[in-house]
């Protein structure tokens, strides 16, 4: 009766270990393991197999490249973890004969490697560890399998000696714990800074971050909308971009301001140096008909990081877009020998042999919408994916396409490049003589009639009398504030609620755009 | 025992089908086109030490059967798609078809219907190749590096080796970038290559004595870039170069690299001596190269004229790329007295007539030919698909495009085999991206033949590996000094040039 309860014990440990396994991974972090898969790539045949093995852990890497593309089913891939450390457990306290209560603590490397996974964060993007999601986990299985082999095969026969292997085996696995743990706690930034162990677990922007990328990539703009309402912290720049780009691609960009439009750097973690190009810039570029630049990032990335699906995909969607086929069918080739991919390349293929389905395609009608016809240029963005866009919407004369006359006010408003602004909006309103002018370009133009260097008079628009009047009361409140000797944070604040959507709020108060 | 049974006779079962023949079907439905295979060696020539010539075929097959035929005998092959040739039956089959040629037939299964294909030769040309070539891999990158390696291949064999590998002194804060490996007479006690960033410097191998120089001196405009060893004495004319680079937003190119200043250097690598050899106004010379008697140095070289004192040179070069043109000019040198004399222009690729520019010239062993890549504009024409293999001959100053070689993507980076009768280039063929080492027979008639890609055991290697052969280089034998010893110099600091 003793035993059979301490044998339920051991499996309660388990039970309860695989409860707060799922718990933390598909459930609540599906969307992280979704990208960790995203952001990895593995590919059949020889070619890949034998870089590998050309490094340290090579197999492993293999291994783990392998198993983790089954995280594009965040279910699947944790199930297949899960087990992994589920058979990890019952080896160490077979082999090391671990008395079923102190069995919890064959549970410690398992729980080491499942914090390591969520507390990678960031890191994913940056980490130039192949197959990192498995790589420790596959470590420790296979040597547990091995000492459970060689345990096996060296148990003595008679009872003394049975006990004499059994108490050594004992201890042996208190020290390894102990050194396991040691090593684990001392790779593991958690031990040295507490406070960033957050990242995966709390950090919602992170998560929303990862959802909008999604979404953006699957072209549910409405998705990336919705995700951006539900935020209640304040979002880091890179969501406000993609929500800008969700509005331009659902024919919204004048609510730029008026749905938020400012944004913080996210800072989890000083040894990473977050950067646009390396989160999204491919997929950013892309979705503004900057094809070769959205080819670049996701080469320079796959060559300075790792080789992802991500980038595999983005490369080979961008090269059929500038004909490139056989590079296409390179990369597609590639694709092809993944456990998910291979359906994306074969429709993407049928692109190649047949130019109307390419067209006809979602891809298409998206990228085209803001293809700028402008000639080439020979120009570089210094690593900086959104100031790079800012500059070159705002720049580009005579945008060549409805979409794109939006893009270039818009971007020289969230600039506050006046200038510019000033240019677009004359050619704006005298390409659409007839047409409303949408309340965002008046806001930006009613500066500009009262600034004192404009490059075109304005004095004789007819404004909205809305506008009118709201810049009326906008102009009287902050002159009220500043009169009673409000800080400019203060006056910011508090003309936050009624004048927060309006363009104006956005010039005077918001300086902290911190382009990264 | 029964297990050791069953393995046993797995293993016999392995062994016998890996030794297996296919047979040839019978019933095969003739098509009159050639196979599409990768990669082509239809009615190519190839040199009689080369290893063995594996293709793949690319009809979507579920099977594949090649014949080869040869005087005296035939094999044949196959194995899913791909035709993978033992390599001792390949020498026999090469020692019997010394200028003669190889017959192959394919034949695909597709669906349950075996076809046939036109046959194709393959031509044995009774020279030999340098049995090594050596080269860079590297990603086709714009900006970012991480792994990078020297490698040095046995042509005869595949047999496939690290010579140096950036990773063995990287890290994590501090990257080093490789390149330029280079050889005195196609051999490898005398040689070098570049080191960038972390652990910077030239590691010079001078009479099997390895060491590390840092080539920038007050007067150069940078380290030693493009090198040239001179064929007899112990010097080397080296480029130095302000380079740039910047990015296409629509062009096909995709990337420019230019330089927006640049001169020539010789080092003495006896006296660790550096001293100009050309440094004329407006100018930009680059890629030296040597005639194989040393007595003259032939260049690229652009005039460029900056006319905006109000932005950045490399600003402006930027705005005017497209004006940057090179033509070939040479120099006279006398090895004894260590002089330069009579800078000549020897082709006028920048003429109105021409309108090109040229870059990577390379001299024949027998000093009669100079081969070179050009280009619309600029010296970085491994980025530009225009670019194609030209030839200057000396005796008549006649330049011809070597249409047997060029493709309609980009060829650069010619070189010659030690006997003069191979031809490598970069070749960014099969897919735009990646740089290929394609080797090209070149007769006693002075003619060149189609190019083949340098063939490798897996003959899907080449479409599965994302990085390129950048600079290859034929070499007589391999480089002796090991990675570790390598590395090992390369923690030192550089001893600076005079």
């Amino acid at each position: 009766m003793k035993k059979n309860l301490k044998i339920q014990i051991k499996y309660i440990y388990l039970i309860l270990f695989i409860t707060a396994a799922y718990i933390l991974l598909p459930v609540m972090n599906g969307d992280y393991l979704y990208t960790i898969q995203d952001n990895s790539v593995f590919i059949g045949g020889s070619t890949f197999m034998k870089d590998l093995m050309g490094r340290e852990g090579g197999w492993l890497s293999w291994c783990s490249c392998y198993l983790t593309q089954f995280f594009y089913h965040p279910w699947l891939g944790s199930t297949i973890l899960i087990l992994l450390w589920s058979a990890t457990f019952l080896m160490l306290v077979r082999a090391f004969r671990i008395s079923s209560k102190w069995s919890f603590l064959a549970l410690l490397p398992q729980l080491f490697f499942l914090f390591e996974l969520l507390d990678y964060g960031y890191w994913l993007y940056y980490s130039k560890t192949i197959g990192w999601a498995f790589n420790h986990t596959l470590l420790f299985f296979f040597i547990t399998l091995a000492a459970t082999l060689l345990i096996g095969t060296l148990r003595p026969m008679n009872i003394f000696q049975k006990k004499v292997v059994a108490r050594t085996m004992e201890g042996m696995s208190f020290v390894l714990m102990f050194v396991l743990g040691t090593w684990l706690l001392g790779s593991w930034k958690f031990f040295h800074h507490p406070s960033e162990f957050t990242i995966t677990m709390s950090d919602a922007n992170f998560k929303h971050e990862m959802r909008m990328y999604r979404a953006l990539d699957e072209f549910r703009f409405d998705d990336v909308l919705n995700e951006y309402e539900s935020i209640q912290e304040t979002p880091t720049n890179l969501m406000v971009l993609y929500k800008n780009i969700a509005l331009m691609h659902t024919g919204q960009m004048d609510k730029m301001f008026a749905t938020g439009n400012c944004g913080i750097k996210p800072e989890p973690d000083d040894s990473i140096k977050l950067r646009t190009s390396q989160l999204g810039a491919p997929l950013i570029y892309y979705l503004f008909g900057h094809i070769n630049y959205a080819y670049r990032w996701a080469f320079e990335n796959s060559v300075q990081y790792r080789l992802s699906f991500r980038n595999l995909k983005m490369m080979a969607v961008c090269a059929i877009f500038n004909k490139d086929f056989d590079v296409a069918a390179k990369y597609l080739t590639m694709l092809k020998t993944s456990a998910y991919y291979r359906q994306w390349a074969f429709e993407h293929e049928a692109w190649m042999l047949n130019s109307t389905k390419f067209v006809q395609s979602k891809d298409y009608e998206i990228v085209t919408s803001v293809l700028n016809d402008q000639d080439n240029l020979l120009d570089g963005d210094d690593g900086l994916c959104q100031r790079y866009l800012l500059e070159f919407f705002s720049d580009l004369e005579h945008p060549n396409t409805p979409l794109l006359e939006d893009v270039c006010l818009c971007m020289s408003l969230w600039s506050k490049d006046y200038y510019t602004f000033a240019l677009h909006f004359y050619d704006y309103v005298n390409k659409h003589p007839n047409r409303p002018i949408p309340e965002l370009y008046q806001e930006g133009a009613i500066l500009q009639r009262d600034a004192e260097e404009s490059p075109i008079d304005l004095s004789g628009f007819m404004f909205d009398e809305i506008v009118n009047e709201k810049y009326k009361s906008f102009a009287i409140d902050y002159f009220n504030l500043q009169q009673r000797k409000f800080s400019p944070n203060e006056i910011a604040q508090q003309m936050k609620p009624r004048y927060g959507n309006t363009y104006w709020w956005y010039y005077y108060f918001y300086n902290d755009f911190e382009i990264y | 025992m029964k297990l050791k049974k069953i393995l046993s006779l797995t293993a016999l079962v392995a062994l016998l089908a890996s030794c297996t023949h296919p047979t040839v079907p019978t019933d095969a439905q003739a098509e009159s086109r050639l196979p599409r295979i990768f990669p082509d060696y239809t009615e190519v020539t190839i040199p009689c030490n080369i290893s063995p010539m594996n293709f793949s075929v690319q009809e979507g097959a579920s099977e594949v059967v090649a014949r080869l035929s040869f005087p005296g005998g035939e094999y044949t092959y196959g194995e899913g798609q791909k035709v993978q040739i033992d390599e001792q039956e390949w020498q026999e089959i090469l020692k019997a078809s010394i200028e003669k040629s190889i017959k192959v037939e394919v034949y695909a299964k597709i669906g349950d219907t075996w076809k046939s294909y036109k046959p194709f030769n393959i031509y044995v040309a009774p020279d030999s190749i340098d049995s090594y070539i050596s080269y860079r891999v590297i990603q086709p990158s714009y900006v970012a590096y991480e792994k990078l390696s020297i490698n040095q291949l046995n042509l005869t064999n595949f047999d496939e080796r690290e010579i140096y590998n950036n990773m063995s002194v990287s890290t994590e804060d501090m990257g080093q970038c490789i390149n330029c490996h280079s050889y005195k007479n196609y051999k490898t006690d005398n040689m070098l290559f570049h080191m960038r960033q972390g652990f910077g410097g030239t590691m010079i191998v001078s009479n099997g004595e390895l060491k590390k120089v840092d080539l920038k001196t007050a007067e150069t405009l940078s380290a030693g870039v493009y090198p040239a060893w001179h064929p007899t004495a112990n010097l080397i004319a080296f480029s130095t170069n302000k380079t740039g680079q910047s990015f296409h937003t629509k062009d096909a190119n995709k990337i420019e690299v230019q330089d927006t200043e640049s001169d020539l250097i010789l080092y003495d690598v006896e006296k660790n001596e550096v001293r100009n050899i050309v440094e004329l106004d407006d100018e930009l010379e680059v890629f030296p190269t040597w005639t194989p008697d040393g007595k003259k140095l032939y260049f690229c070289s652009a005039h460029f004229e900056y006319h905006n004192d109000s932005i950045e040179k490399s600003a402006e070069m930027i705005l005017r790329y497209k004006e940057v043109k090179y033509s070939l000019y040479s120099i006279d040198f006398d090895p004894k007295t260590k002089e330069f004399s009579n800078l000549q222009m020897v082709y006028d690729a920048a003429s109105d007539s021409i309108n090109a520019s040229v870059s990577l010239p390379r001299v024949s062993p027998d000093g009669k030919h100079v081969l070179f890549a050009q280009g619309e504009y600029g010296c970085f024409h491994v980025w530009h698909n225009d670019a194609d293999i030209y030839m200057l001959n000396t005796q008549t100053n006649k330049v011809k495009k070597l249409d047997a070689i060029n493709s309609p993507r980009s060829e650069s980076y010619p070189s010659w085999s030690s006997n003069g009768r191979w031809i490598m280039v970069a070749s960014r063929r099969d897919d735009g991206n990646y740089t290929r080492p394609y080797i090209a027979y070149f007769d006693r008639q002075g003619k060149a033949h189609k190019p083949f890609l340098i063939p490798q055991k897996d003959p899907n290697f080449y479409t599965f590996f994302l990085r390129s052969f950048n600079r290859p280089e034929f070499m007589i034998e391999p480089v002796s000094i090991t990675p570790q010893q390598f590395a090992t110099k390369a923690k030192e600091d550089a001893v600076p040039a005079q």
